[in-house]
């Protein structure tokens, strides 16, 4: 069959697709199948790390369905994840099934944020930036002295999730659920994107007044971003104290708000793809790194043991350079190099 | 655009250096049983070297390196080296994470851990794995082994350690009225640990608690906390921080001219507090030390200062050194049963009885239901800016106490 040269739309709902031509979705399928596919060839390790991407996907989607699409800055990002962790945690302390306390601990989660996102009707950019941290202070001051409810200074322990008589207790088993977690997650916000509400986020975070003038009722569409963005974020806290088995709220700190931040700047704002690139990058960044290290360890022998200083130094670089030469992130990026290709040979 | 190819060429850098980290991990194969009488016995040290506690990590991760080599150079287990394999976790629970599964997947059969963050979040997992971490974080919590089965550590807990000074506060009491205690802490998992345990176990002994005063770990000044303090006229102030924070601590207690005694916690106060406070202002405080002073008059510490070359080493080398001695002494008893793995470890350690390390830290015993090393605390007191050996206070193993 003759195919057409380029995508051309002659209707709204094919502008809308999340995946436009056939052979994108051929593309995210055999992506898929290589996905499900690879933990049975990686060592415990390397799973891991797929395992701390997966969760950091969904914690850097749901920031980017607030900062990147809705404009909302919001620094208490790593808190709310916290309070994920330790609601989700609590309810399958008290026998909750899993999916169940997952989604507890996102509701949850989701009426915190909406709480804290009440002050984003008044406030913008560098003032709601203040007011979410705010609420990451006072976050991070309840789960230390929550009592019974957070542990307190011990934290709390949680077995492996189980399902249906099955125990998620291994890495690849992990692998599996982390997978279909956040595939789902990374299909909620495409769709959020591409419903009335993703578009009235944009038009906020484009010209707030212009929304308001053409009918966005401000007030409730923030405060639905922070309530679905905190979901999301509840739901990767669960998720994460479930698979270490441990949580506390030193884990929670404002350091997870601004590496989340980073993710959602690197990737590209208000991209989902984005999301993806940002959340793959800085979890990859600092085991390269190791690797490097642990590389050059027999030229130079203490560098193994500055890794940790060094690292700090390279997030702090690369977000300069990202701001500076990428200011829109990995997902322009990856659009410019999927242009280059559509076009080989001829550059323009 | 060469900015941008520049870019595009760092993530494909980044791609292929995952890549090549997975081939590296393939590659590992298990050795054949053969080999493996004689392959090195792997240990992954977790120890933050860089972030919040980096003044006390680097000499620890030093005293560890060169405890290990001590046991390397004499004849290792049964003739097996230690391959020891140390890390900077930056106080990072993810970055500790990601770097203890991938010593495992390399085969170490324990791990050297250090701070509270790393060290907690991973008790489950250690469990799961089958893996002993001796850690330097002393929550009194990590000695339950019904909570924490596969995790250890060389000195008294913070609890413990609290509840020492308080005994031997309390056992040179004189005077008719009852003693008065205050808390000083940081609003930290770290500092909160021992509070409720030392609080109890003070009202035990009939000293009056009249207050408490959080001061952060990051604290330039703390007058405005100390002032309400001195008004309830504490006899004894507890201290739990850092080196720094302690100092801090004692500087603005002098200026506003506070008459106390302090307690500081093991963290709070090493070599350097009297050089960082003032030496009037340190004057006089105690310390809870779980392992010699450089100098002591021990056997241990001729082989430290050896091991050296009489280089002064703070008190958090030694006991990064103890804990080394103890991990090979738990190493060598599961190599004489059989062999190295996890769970052999564990047992090992746990037959451990008043084992002595060279008389650098009090003799350390595990039983398969309580993990306290011991119940002994090194009392020190600060005196002409030196840290002057008081008395080893023993307290009784109380089953109350475990995990408190």
């Amino acid at each position: 069959m003759q195919g057409k040269c380029g995508l051309f739309f002659t209707s709204y709902r094919g502008e809308a697709q999340i995946f436009q031509s056939g052979f994108q979705k051929l593309m995210v399928g055999l992506f898929a199948a290589v996905l499900i596919a690879v933990p049975l060839g990686l060592d415990n390790y390397l799973v891991s790390v797929m395992n701390l991407i997966f969760i950091a996907v969904i914690g850097a989607v749901s920031l980017n369905l607030l900062t990147g699409a809705c404009g909302q800055i919001s620094l208490g990002h790593g808190a709310f994840i916290g309070v994920g962790a330790f609601a989700a945690g609590q309810c399958s302390l008290h026998g909750v099934p899993f999916p169940l306390a997952i989604l507890s601990g996102g509701l949850v989660t989701a009426l915190v944020g909406m709480v804290f996102g009440v002050p984003s009707l008044r406030l913008k950019g560098i003032y709601l930036a203040i007011a979410t941290l705010a609420a990451q202070l006072v976050l991070e001051f309840v789960f230390l002295h929550g009592g019974e409810v957070t542990g307190g200074s011990n934290g709390l322990l949680l077995d492996p999730p189980q399902m249906f008589g099955f125990s998620f207790d291994s890495e690849i088993r992990m692998y599996y659920l982390l997978f279909a977690f956040a595939a789902l997650s990374l299909l909620m916000v495409s769709n959020i994107m591409r419903s009335k509400y993703g578009r009235a986020f944009v038009s906020i975070r484009d010209f707030y007044l212009s929304a308001e003038i053409n009918g966005v009722n401000l007030f409730w569409y923030k405060i639905i971003a922070f309530g679905v963005s905190s979901f999301l974020a509840g739901v990767a806290g669960g998720l994460w104290g479930h698979y270490t088995g441990y949580i506390s709220g030193e884990q929670f700190n404002i350091g997870l708000s601004i590496t989340y931040l980073a993710m959602v700047v690197i990737g590209g704002l208000g991209s989902v793809l984005g999301s993806v690139f940002g959340a793959v990058f800085l979890t990859v960044l600092p085991e390269v790194l190791n690797v490097l290290a642990n590389g050059l360890s027999d030229y130079i022998p203490a560098i193994t043991q500055r890794v940790g200083a060094i690292q700090h130094g390279v997030f702090g670089l690369v977000l300069i350079l990202f701001l500076v030469y990428e200011p829109e992130g990995l997902a322009h990026r990856w659009r410019l190099i999927k242009a280059y290709w559509k076009l080989y040979p001829f550059a323009h | 655009m060469r900015v941008g190819t520049i870019i595009t060429a760092a993530c494909a850098v980044l791609i292929a250096g995952l890549v090549l980290t997975g081939c590296g991990g393939e590659e590992q194969k298990p050795a054949e049983t053969a080999k493996k009488e004689m392959a090195p016995i792997k240990v992954g040290g977790l120890v933050d070297m860089s972030g919040a506690t980096s003044s006390v990590g680097t000499p620890y991760a030093e005293g560890l390196k060169v405890g290990v080599k001590y046991v390397n150079d004499n004849g290792g287990i049964d003739g097996r080296m230690i391959e020891f394999d140390l890390q900077d976790t930056a106080y990072d629970v993810q970055k500790g994470l990601s770097m203890y599964k991938k010593m495992v997947g390399a085969g170490a059969v324990c791990i050297q851990g250090f701070g509270s963050a790393v060290t907690e979040a991973l008790i489950r997992t250690l469990a799961k794995d089958k893996v002993p971490d001796l850690s330097a974080s002393y929550s009194a919590h990590l000695t339950d082994p019904k909570t924490a089965p596969y995790n250890f550590f060389t000195a008294a807990d913070y609890s413990t350690q609290a509840r020492a000074a308080i005994k031997h506060f309390k056992d040179n009491w004189t005077e008719e009225r009852a003693p008065k205690i205050a808390f000083i802490y940081p609003d930290h998992p770290y500092g909160l640990a021992p509070i409720a345990g030392a609080k109890e176990y003070a009202e035990e002994l009939g000293f009056e608690v009249v207050g408490d005063a959080n001061v952060s770990l990051k604290a330039i000044d703390a007058t405005t906390e100390l002032l309400p303090l001195k008004d309830l006229g504490p006899d004894y102030c507890w201290i739990g921080g850092t080196t720094p924070s302690t100092s801090v601590i004692l500087k603005s207690a002098k200026n506003i001219g506070m008459d106390t005694t302090f307690f500081i916690n093991i963290w709070g106060c090493d070599e350097n507090l009297s050089k960082l406070a003032g030496e009037d202002a340190a004057e006089g405080a105690y310390s809870n030390q779980a392992a010699a002073v450089y100098g002591q008059d021990v056997p241990g510490m001729k082989v430290i200062m050896e091991m050296t070359d009489n280089q002064p080493q703070m008190t958090h080398f030694t006991r990064g050194f103890v804990s080394a001695l103890t991990m090979a002494e738990g190493l060598k008893r599961a190599a004489a049963k059989g062999p190295v793995t996890g769970e052999s470890l564990k047992e090992a350690l746990e037959t451990l009885r008043d084992y002595d390390p060279m008389g650098l830290a009090p003799a350390i015993s595990f039983f398969p239901d309580d993990h306290r090393p011991n119940m002994a605390v090194f009392l020190y007191k600060v005196e002409g800016g030196k840290l002057t050996f008081i008395k080893e206070q023993i307290l009784e193993r109380r089953a109350d106490w475990l995990g408190h």
